[in-house]
């Protein structure tokens, strides 16, 4: 299915919103991710034609913006802030117990497809350090203990929501 | 004279024209140079690698004392991001900008792996420069701390990234997104893993690509041609003119004596000569890349005869004999097809021969015409595509810019992006249409029809004078109704200053060129737009040299000069008839190969009992139906002149060893008219050049001193310095001499109404089939140039889906049709930008061995069973 099917309407009025509708890229690039999880393939050619752009310029974008993606990434994206104030509460060391935890190194996802971890830079909750997103959503003030039921409920949360997911 | 202002560099007063870009002022003005990386003239300022730092004051008035001081910027600021203004003063030689230059290398060569020693930039590169003339004599970087990236990145198969070497300055991507309009590279990730990548199919895809290679400040970008092929001090430079197509691009053979070649000289890279009123800096790719079959294997070294049927190699005396006695049987019964790329000494020597032998059957392949309405109209002397802007108009006819002379496509689009008004008429949508003000479509066999409605619906107030014939001429014209957009045209070209208008000849024969032209002409007349610069007529040559040809008479209704013919020769259809039915006993075809695409010429030149002599680089298609064949020599081997479609006549010179025992055409021609009994050869081509400018008024005063004047080129770019230019050489070797149509010289003007073509009805199971020109074909110089073979589309027929729908085929079906009697076989691409009513087949192809497109827009029986789906 292409976007065009699916969020025609959308898109419209994506483009509306601008006087040059190369403008319309990022909103349409969220769309395409929201819908399948990241930028594919496809959807990067459909947005070129649509928004009359080259390839190549969107894939410089894709790349040049940390929070889009053209790979396929885990069901849930843990996102571990390790800037400064995070690394002075123990975000390193956090980091790396994640990565024990899952089997993977930062950048990697899990082989069963659950999660990918991320080092990133401020996330702006610093007075909650060390913080962890988990597909958007924050997890403060972290230690071992938090993590590991964090991800236990998630491992849950995935077993229960799972068949829905792939309706 | 624009506004000046007064600058002050380094302490000394300056008057300069206001608002220009200060690096190029300091360059200009004060002699100073500025080190830049990403500024380029050609390419605006972007300000990212802050290489061009300098302290800078403007006057400010004090908020205090309400008087007026120099207030310094309390940082370094970029030269190439300021504009001059009254009381700019600016230090480029203090302590603190040679600190802050310092600095910056030291940044951009942080992660630079510097292996000078073996990049192909080394010794021409500008980051090498700067860095001994500016930077840190020591780096206080390690190597194994440095960001390591791909150092063989191919962005397609013809140009190649080294991701360390490359200082993100964004050259590339500038050019590609502003200059040459394909934005197939952009950068990819940020920060140190920041680098250039390419999506497009196939990679890189712009056939400006080898462009980029020249403007990289550093050895990043380099072509598969050269990377790793020679150093550039070990080249000698030989100045050259581009040979596949009107524009005459100023170039450079870049040589050198190669073991591997057996100590022979061999051309290691083609590389532009700046000449800013023909290409700027810029040549395309077939320029750049297709040069190799000058050193192809199959070139035909020896003479060849054919005995028992078969070409077998023989003597250049045994040879020789054979046509003189073949031409002294001949008579006045003989013909002779030109190539147009042969260089005018050569064309000059043809006719001659003919025209001694008492036959005026002469003709250039592919036909054009319309070489006297730029004799007499033509662009005038000083014309500059660069000076066209704002308040003129520029009007493109019949043809395909891009593909048939992609300079000319790049100097238009940004003339138009500068504010001209551009004007394209044309059977179909082409990649001018999207910068053009107005886009005027014409049913194929409609093109002088909609020029004389152009021309008919104009407010005109008072006709030129000088020029006989004119009101008839538009009194003709009135009779064509004009759509609106015509006549939206006609008022928005009735306001300009100043008119180009390039005519092509897509879809047309010899006659009808000559038409369409003959209306160009007609509306450029009346409306008072030639006989100066940037005003007149241009002709869309197929070939480098139609324009040459034209001029020296290689056609059969005027001898050299455009002095008229009473009775006129045979062009070339008429030829291929009179071979058919063996009126005539010989056929000299020289540079030729009318038997690789015209299928028409196939039953002539297979039957004719005639005598057929080629004279070639090639054993081509014609070839090896002949009686007789001649290695003739490339143009790197030999000089000569070429005349480009701006009716500048340009000279070339010899670059590399002769190949075999081939010579040069004018002299094979004059050594056959001597047997003949035509007189002695001339001692050299500079003879022949000066015998053409005795005898054909337009080329008097044409010397090799005369095309060796060059005057200083702004931007300076091609200079010594290695700042902007990369590698775009100085031109040392003369910027050519254009000369002076009629209309500037005094000569008779007239204008004639031209007839409309009649439109052309196809039958129930017939198509109107038109030849395209593309950039990339198939013909034998240009496709034994393996480098770009994967860029030569297939041998496909192109039509729009909707045609393809009524006549039930699917995109990629195989169908038979039948041109001239000839079946052929081809693909069906479907192509939305294909004219509806009219299929498209490229020129200069074959298919199964055999010529492919027709010569001029043609019915096709056509075969509606798809063979295979």
């Amino acid at each position: 299915m292409a976007l065009l099917d699916t969020h025609k309407e959308d898109i419209e009025r994506h483009l509306a919103k601008y006087p040059d509708k190369h403008s319309a890229v990022m909103p349409l690039l969220a769309m395409a991710q929201e819908e399948y999880g990241y930028v594919t393939q496809d959807a990067i050619g459909e947005i070129a034609g649509i928004l009359d752009l080259d390839v190549t310029h969107i894939k410089g974008l894709i790349g040049f913006y940390t929070m889009l993606y053209d790979r396929p990434k885990g069901k849930y994206l843990l996102q571990i802030c390790t800037d400064l104030p995070c690394a002075l509460r123990g975000a390193e060391a956090l980091s790396e117990h994640l990565c024990r935890k899952l089997g993977i190194q930062p950048g990697e996802t899990t082989p069963d497809g659950l999660f990918t971890i991320e080092n990133v830079k401020c996330v702006a909750a610093c007075d909650c350090a060390p913080v962890m997103q988990v597909n958007g959503h924050y997890h403060e003030n972290l230690d071992e203990e938090k993590l590991n039921k964090l991800l236990e409920d998630l491992r849950r949360e995935a077993e229960v929501s799972e068949p829905a997911h792939y309706d | 004279m624009a506004k000046t202002v007064t600058i002050v560099v380094d302490d000394i007063e300056y008057e300069v024209p206001a608002g220009m870009n200060l690096v190029d002022v300091c360059k200009q003005y004060a002699g100073v140079d500025i080190p830049v990386f990403c500024y380029h003239p050609k390419l605006g300022h972007d300000g990212n690698c802050r290489m061009c730092l300098v302290e800078l004051a403007t006057p400010r008035k004090n908020p205090h004392t309400g008087e007026m001081e120099l207030a310094w910027f309390p940082t370094l600021q970029t030269a190439c991001t300021q504009k001059t203004s009254e009381g700019m003063t600016v230090r480029t030689k203090s302590q603190k900008v040679i600190d802050g230059r310092r600095e910056i290398l030291e940044f951009l060569l942080s992660s630079h792996p510097l292996d000078c020693p073996i990049c192909d930039k080394g010794g021409e590169c500008p980051l090498q420069e700067l860095t001994l003339r500016h930077g840190p004599g020591t780096s206080r970087m390690y190597w194994e701390e440095k960001m390591h990236l791909g150092k063989h990145v191919p962005l397609g198969e013809l140009i190649y990234l080294d991701q360390e070497r490359c200082i993100l300055c964004a050259r590339c991507i500038r050019f590609q997104d502003n200059i040459a309009d394909d934005p197939v590279l952009a950068f990819d990730q940020r920060g140190r893993h920041q680098q250039i990548i390419t999506a497009s199919s196939p990679g890189f895809n712009s056939i400006f690509s080898g462009d980029t290679t020249d403007i990289c400040p550093v050895g990043a970008l380099t072509s598969a041609d050269f990377r790793f092929n020679a150093r550039p001090w070990e080249m000698v430079q030989v100045a050259t003119i581009c040979s596949h197509c009107p524009v005459g691009c100023n170039m450079s053979f870049d040589t050198r004596t190669d073991r591997e070649a057996g100590g022979r000289t061999t051309i290691k890279r083609i590389m532009p000569r700046q000449n800013e009123r023909v290409n700027e800096i810029w040549i395309c790719d077939k320029g750049r890349f297709a040069h190799h079959h000058m050193e192809h294997p199959e070139r035909l070294t020896k003479p060849l005869i054919r005995r028992n049927g078969r070409l077998v190699e023989a003597g250049w005396e045994e040879a020789l004999r054979e046509v003189t006695a073949q031409l002294q049987h001949a008579g006045e019964n003989v013909a002779a097809i030109a190539g147009g790329r042969l260089p005018n000494e050569d064309l000059f020597a043809l006719q001659k021969l003919i025209r001694a032998q008492g036959s005026h059957h002469i003709d250039a392949y592919p036909p054009v015409r319309g070489g006297e309405f730029t004799a007499s109209v033509g662009v005038g002397v000083g014309t500059n595509l660069a000076d066209m802007g704002s308040g003129d108009a520029i009007v493109v006819i019949a043809g395909d810019l891009h593909e048939e002379a992609p300079l000319w496509w790049l100097r238009v689009k940004a003339a138009a992006e500068r504010g001209a008004m551009l004007i394209t008429i044309g059977g179909r949508e082409t990649r001018l249409d999207k910068f053009a003000t107005h886009s005027l479509r014409y049913d194929y066999t409609e093109e002088v029809a909609t020029l004389n409605a152009l021309l008919g619906c104009m407010k005109l107030t008072g006709l030129p004078r000088s020029v006989d014939g004119l009101k008839e001429a538009v009194k003709g014209a009135r009779a064509f109704k004009p759509d609106k957009a015509i006549k939206d045209a006609a008022e928005a070209l009735a306001g300009a200053n100043n008119v180009i208008a390039l005519v092509g000849h897509e879809g047309l024969d010899g006659q009808g060129s000559h038409n369409l032209a003959q209306a160009v002409a007609n509306l450029l007349m009346a409306t008072g737009h030639f006989g100066r610069p940037n005003n007149g007529l241009i002709v869309v040559w197929p070939t480098a040299n139609g324009q040459g040809a034209s001029d020296i008479g290689v056609r059969p209704d005027y001898r050299p000069g455009y002095q008229r013919i009473p009775v006129p020769g045979m062009g070339y259809t008429d030829i291929l008839a009179a071979l058919a039915d063996n009126t005539l006993r010989a056929l000299y075809v020289v540079g030729a190969d009318p038997l690789f695409d015209d299928p028409a010429a196939e039953q002539a030149l297979r039957s004719t009992l005639g005598t057929i002599i080629v004279q070639d680089m090639f054993l081509t298609a014609t070839a090896e139906v002949a009686d007789v064949v001649l290695p003739s020599q490339s143009a790197a081997e030999r000089e000569g002149t070429y005349t480009s479609g701006e009716r500048r006549v340009q000279r070339f010179y010899p670059a590399i060893e002769p190949c075999g025992q081939s010579q040069p055409d004018w002299l094979i021609i004059q050594t056959i008219g001597k047997r003949l009994g035509h007189g002695n050869p001339s001692p050299s081509a500079a003879a022949v050049l000066l015998e053409i400018a005795k005898t054909v008024p337009q080329y008097a005063g044409i010397t090799y001193q005369t095309l060796a004047e060059v005057e200083p080129q702004i931007p300076d770019v091609g200079g010594e310095d290695l700042y902007y230019g990369g590698t775009a050489f100085r031109n040392r070797h003369g910027l050519g001499v254009q000369w002076p149509a009629a209309a500037e010289s005094g000569g008779a003007l007239s204008a004639h109404p031209v007839e409309a073509a009649e439109s052309i009805e196809p039958e129930e199971d017939m198509l109107l089939v038109v030849p395209i020109t593309l950039l990339y074909d198939a013909e034998p110089v240009f496709h034994k140039t393996s480098l770009l073979h994967g860029r030569v589309p297939g041998p496909d027929i192109l039509m729009h889906p909707e045609d393809a729908r009524y006549l039930d085929i699917a995109d990629g079906d195989v169908v038979r049709l039948s041109i001239d009697g000839k079946d052929i076989t081809v693909v069906v691409r479907f192509d939305e930008q294909a004219p509806e009513g009219a299929a498209l087949l490229p020129r200069r192809m074959q298919v199964q061995g055999a010529p492919m497109a027709a010569t001029f827009a043609t019915l096709v029986r056509w075969d509606v069973e798809a063979l295979e789906r």
